[in-house]
């Protein structure tokens, strides 16, 4: 996939237009007990990119669905191109040229790029003729007009990730967005994909698109953004000019403190190596010559851009992707793991990503999502025994605060952050000597987080080897007493847990660490 | 070309059997008896056609048969009760309409998997048939078998039925937005409510017309013979769904065309008469459908997990 | 536990009706009779309830019987193997055949659906094609014979045989890890994966029960009407898995009892056997199952979407649809 050449680094006439795409007012949005937005200002100028940024649970999906109009605010303003508008939903707000890319495409696998493009763009009634020339033909002209080469001909199924996140943009753009909303949009993508998104994005707001974007990644943001909106605690912290900030600045807006203040201080020493790997790889998984030494103990932090491979380096240890090359050793002694419960049965443990759809079975009962990966441990010969499952997790949940109507409640009935906690727990039920999180507090609010954050620090403490990836990176400059950075399927480099978010983003990107 | 692979096998199995019997047993071609089997076998295709719109769709209806059964002796009372055929026609295929419907509204509406409904309602209308009808022929009124013509005549007309509403409905599936809007239901549902399609509709209207399929397949059948066998539509919904598969309709729906269908059709309307001029009994039948079936999803299982490698 | 009670209900209704209605309904020699009757479909529906749990269908279920019950025949008359030896072979062939359902749905991740469709026209079809659509087994030894036609302490052969597979497959279901996996699997396959359960391990399980079933009905079915032929079995598919479904198993998986299935079973054979004492033909049965299986699929749906009505007159504050809250 590459770009015609024609518009990279030429663009030069912006917009100045002085009337905002888009205008929050004062917006406050609550969700039952926990108060998401308090009193939220944003505005959108065209032609600009704006930042938004804030840790986890800092309240920017919230914001985003308002935009979006999936969720309605409690009190406050919008103003779209001037126009104050009420009752915004989903509809409406694709109709004022709203448009937010996720990370999972709503596009047809089965079909072709030109007609999943088409189906977005066309009109609704079933009763009309299909003439394939002219959608070939927009298709084409949209594709290039953001300097994608994807031949419409190709079925979706075939396009690789950042592929089809282009013709996501491209539907947006065909449908007449000016308001272009981008949620992590570089998740899936290779350092060199993500050039070329901001390519396109510099090109896009030099037409004078006004691009939100949100990103864990605050090189990302110094790269592109115009303007940055800080968010803590579901209140914005001001608007600034990117110039005006450096990283430390810009962390100490989002957490409030010193990132050493806002963390439990570690306590002890690191014991010894409970896992150990070298040179492992999967090819699957684009990981290679990794070695890593993880100790009891201690939480090492595992950081590094998305698609740097931390995922599937997981996902090789706990089995689920295999590793094919190199050795792993458990406590000294080498293992073979092939699937999870091989996994289990070495004590290692993986809290996933996807909380909803791994993490935890919304539809089962919080005690049986509990006990679900410690059968072999706690129901020996395979029968049940419900009794000493109600008091694991009654005490599971007593443990880490899972607040809940019982234990028999549906998963579903959970908060984010009660949620996570349940598949902690389920982990934790394993007894394992190894527990791997997977960006444990995505999606989490800021009061569950720090719970996570004291559970954690008190497991380390108790002897366990803790490995946590997040890309959130305050998350990982306060936790981590190490920090092991991947990049491009290995380890990039290992660092103190007092190294600056300077060096971690360096490591990251693979560019030398200056000072700054 | 990659993306018709599964269609340009059929076409060429189909080939290779053809050429087998044009060899060894070049009886099968014997103007009389292969009209006559083109004749009987229109009927079948109007059903696929309808069949296969239901599987793109990603749903499944086994009550076609059962429907195509009881329009069928409607009509043929109707036919008895010397209602006009241009009454008669109509009639049939409204009432396969309707049965339609009834599977639509419980799917599209209530959200009710398809294979349970349809068994349902399968049941529903083969038992109904028997209790009513006891399992009695309903005798035809002279002068309805083939429309009135000669059977020569009245064949070539079924066979050229078929192929028109095969051609109408292959170009309606390409070139009507209404067409592509089945397959953007079956492929993705979600994707397809976001995109402003309302899937609900596109999945009533697909029942609805499968059945109107079945009924206008049932007159076809009925003006074949002087009477009309109430158990005539049994084994048809599996027949179907064989070909519709073999033909390359996924299960998994949003993929294959009608073109496939009749090309599965062909095939497995070929192998029958094939496997009796090389001797082999006909209780063997329902052995090998069901072989066609496994080997046509476990090759369409192998490609798809080699994609993924 | 609610549609249990419901359904418990309309057993008990039923009962009355036909009490009511028919001759010689409520006596002990009728109940005896229903219990024979509904062996078959019996073990057949309580093996699906474990197929369904995990989200899978197996429409084989029926063609399988009676293949087994031909296989069964042969054995014993062709091949001159003693009584229990054919009986194990079969029991084998069974267990077989739904390792190669399982091989296909697990191995190549095929649909259960279509699977089994091919299946269930492949075995029926392996069973004609074997007897040449017209042969027929009879003459087995009338010790054999007492399994499905004579009484045991009173009660007849069926009853212990369905009593104690009952209890296995209630066991399992609500007693052990099996059980609990199958319905993690079918809530979220993936889900099920990542909390390490053998995914495709499990599902073989139930796919092979389910064969394993379908043989030891084969062989009850052969033993309670004395002979063995092609077409035993017909439709057997469609009463078993209306009876899970009537007894509150979610078609899509996860959710479902035993103790439901067991109530849709009684359900069904009173139905059945109630409407021969009202001396109404046998596709007055079908008609009313068929219809019974569309209320029971439609009934909880209606009954919630008229619930979600009345809850949104009385608070228009929508819930929380989601978990997200950062």
């Amino acid at each position: 996939m590459t770009f015609q050449g024609g518009f990279l680094g030429l663009s030069v006439k912006r917009e100045t237009s002085m009337s905002p795409l888009l205008r929050l007012d004062s917006v406050t949005k609550s969700f039952g007990a926990v108060r998401a937005l308090k009193g939220v200002s944003f505005d959108l100028r065209p032609g600009e990119v704006h930042a938004l940024v804030g840790e986890n649970g800092a309240g920017k999906s919230t914001l985003i669905k308002i935009i979006t109009g999936a969720h309605p605010p409690d009190s406050g303003a919008i103003e779209i191109a001037g126009a104050p508008v009420r009752h915004l939903n989903p509809a409406a707000a694709r109709q004022l040229g709203i448009a937010c890319i996720y990370q999972q495409p709503a596009l047809f696998a089965d079909l072709t790029v030109a007609e999943a493009i088409a189906l977005r763009l066309e009109p609704p009634g079933g009763l009309r003729r299909v003439i394939w020339s002219e959608r070939h033909a927009r298709a084409v002209q949209l594709l290039s007009q953001i300097g994608a080469r994807i031949s419409p001909d190709t079925e979706v199924s075939q396009l690789s990730a950042p592929e089809q996140q282009l013709v996501e943009i491209t539907c947006a753009l065909g449908g007449g967005a000016r308001i272009l909303i981008l949620d992590e949009p570089t998740a899936s993508l290779t350092r060199k994909e993500a050039e070329l998104l901001f390519a396109l994005v510099r090109h896009l707001r030099s037409t004078g698109v006004g691009i939100i974007y949100i990103s864990h990644r605050l090189e990302e943001i110094f790269t592109l953004a115009d303007r940055v909106t800080v968010l803590r605690d579901g209140v914005s912290l001001g608007t600034r000019t990117a110039g005006e900030l450096d990283e430390t600045a810009l962390i100490k807006l989002m957490i409030g403190r010193d990132v050493s203040q806002l963390y439990p201080p570690a306590e002890g020493e690191p014991g010894e190596t409970a896992l150990s790997l070298r040179d492992v790889g999967c090819a699957a998984g684009g990981v290679h010559h990794v070695s890593l030494d993880i100790r009891a103990g201690e939480i090492l932090g595992l950081a590094g851009l998305v698609g740097a491979g931390r995922t599937e380096l997981a996902r090789a240890l706990f089995g689920i992707t295999p590793a094919d090359s190199g050795e792993v050793r458990r406590s000294g002694e080498r293992v073979d793991i092939q699937s999870p419960q091989q996994a289990i049965a070495c004590g290692i443990a993986y809290v996933p990503e996807d909380r909803r759809r791994h993490g935890v079975i919304l539809e089962m009962p919080i005690a049986a999502n509990i006990t679900l990966a410690a059968h072999s441990r706690l129901f020996p010969a395979a029968w049940l025994r419900l009794g000493v499952e109600q008091s694991v997790a009654c005490e599971m949940m007593r443990n880490l605060d899972v607040r809940a109507s019982g234990p028999d409640a549906p998963a579903r009935s959970l908060s984010g952050g009660n949620q996570q906690k349940v598949a902690l727990a389920r982990w934790l039920a394993t007894q394992p000597k190894v527990l791997i999180l997977d960006e444990p507090t995505q999606g989490v609010d800021v009061g569950a987080k720090s719970e996570i954050h004291r559970i954690l620090r008190r497991l380390a403490g108790a002897g366990m080897a803790v490995v946590m990836i997040s890309s959130d990176l305050p998350e990982i400059l306060g936790m981590s007493d190490r920090i092991a950075v991947m990049r491009g399927g290995t380890i990039a480099a290992m660092l103190p847990g007092r190294a600056s978010a300077h060096e971690v983003m360096a490591a990251a990107l693979g560019q030398p660490a200056t000072g700054l | 070309m990659k993306r018709y692979f599964l269609e340009v096998s059929v076409a060429l199995a189909l080939g290779a059997v053809l050429l087998a019997l044009a060899v060894f047993a070049p009886a099968f071609y014997q103007p009389q008896p292969l009209l006559s089997l083109a004749a009987r076998e229109a009927p079948t295709l109007v059903v696929a056609c309808g069949m296969a719109l239901v599987i793109i769709c990603r749903h499944i209806d086994i009550s076609l048969g059962a429907q195509f059964s009881v329009c069928s002796v409607c009509a043929g009372l109707l036919a008895a009760m010397h209602w006009p055929l241009v009454f008669v026609l109509p009639a049939s295929i409204l009432l396969g309409a309707i049965f339609g419907a009834i599977n639509g509204a419980l799917v599209a509406g209530l959200g009710l998997p398809s294979i349970v409904v349809t068994l349902a309602t399968m049941a529903t209308w083969r038992e109904s048939l028997r209790w009513w009808r006891e399992g009695v022929w309903v005798d035809l009124p002279d002068g309805l078998q083939w429309f009135g013509l000669s059977q020569f005549a009245g064949q070539w007309t079924l066979i050229l039925v078929a192929l028109t509403l095969l051609a109408a409905l292959a170009l309606a599936m390409r070139h009507l937005a209404a067409g592509r809007f089945i397959y953007a239901v079956g492929s993705d549902t979600e994707a397809a409510r976001l995109a402003g399609i309302r899937p609900q509709r596109v999945t009533f209207g697909v029942f609805v017309l499968a059945g109107a399929m079945a009924g206008l397949a049932a007159m076809m059948n009925v003006i074949q013979s002087p009477q009309v066998d109430p158990n005539s539509g049994t084994g048809l919904e599996l027949k179907t769904i064989a070909a519709v598969v073999v033909g390359g309709v996924a299960i998994s729906g949003g993929r294959g065309n009608l073109w496939g269908a009749f090309a599965g059709l062909l095939l497995l309307a070929c192998v029958g008469p094939a496997l009796t001029h090389l001797h082999v009994e006909p209780y063997w039948d329902k052995a090998i459908q069901g072989a066609v079936i496994l080997l046509a999803v476990v090759a369409d299982g192998l490609r798809r997990r080699q994609k993924t490698l | 536990m609610r549609h249990e009670s419901f359904l418990l209900l309309m057993l008990i209704a039923e009962w009355l009706l036909f009490a009511a209605v028919g001759r010689n309904f409520t006596t002990l020699d009728n109940t005896f009779d229903i219990i024979r009757h509904s062996g078959e479909i019996g073990l057949l529906a309580l093996a699906l309830t474990a197929v369904i749990l995990t989200g899978g269908i197996d429409l084989s279920v029926g063609s399988l019987l009676g293949l087994c019950a031909i296989l069964f025949g042969k054995l014993w008359r062709d091949a001159s193997l003693p009584i229990w030896l054919a009986m194990t072979c079969t029991l084998g062939a069974g267990a077989l055949a739904g390792g190669f359902n399982a091989a296909l749905i697990t191995g190549l991740r095929l649909p259960p659906l279509i699977v089994t469709l091919g299946a269930f026209s492949l075995f029926r079809g392996l069973a004609e094609a074997i007897t040449r659509g017209m042969d027929t087994f009879t003459n087995f030894p009338p010790t054999f014979l007492r399994l499905g036609q004579e009484r045991w302490l009173g009660l007849p052969a069926q009853a212990p045989i369905l009593i104690l597979f009952a209890t296995g497959i209630w066991l399992l279901v609500h007693r052990t890890t099996f059980g609990r996996s199958f319905r993690a699997i079918g809530f979220s396959p993936e889900g099920a994966r990542y909390a390490g359960i053998p995914v495709g391990r499990r599902v073989t399980m139930v796919y092979v029960l389910a064969g394993l079933t379908a043989a030891m009905s084969a062989i009850l079915y052969t033993a309670r009407l004395g002979q063995a032929k092609a077409d035993a079995g017909t439709g057997y598919e469609l009463l078993a898995i209306t009876a899970v479904v009537l007894g509150g198993t979610s078609i899509f998986g996860g959710t479902g009892s035993v103790h439901g299935t067991l109530l849709g079973v009684a359900a069904l054979a009173v139905l059945n056997n109630g409407l021969v004492h009202a001396r109404q033909p046998r596709e007055v049965a079908g008609l009313l199952t068929g219809l019974l299986l569309l209320l029971a699929l439609a009934g909880p749906v209606l009954l919630k979407k008229l619930a979600e009505r009345r809850g949104r007159w009385h608070s228009p504050a929508p819930a929380i649809q989601n978990n997200e809250t950062a």
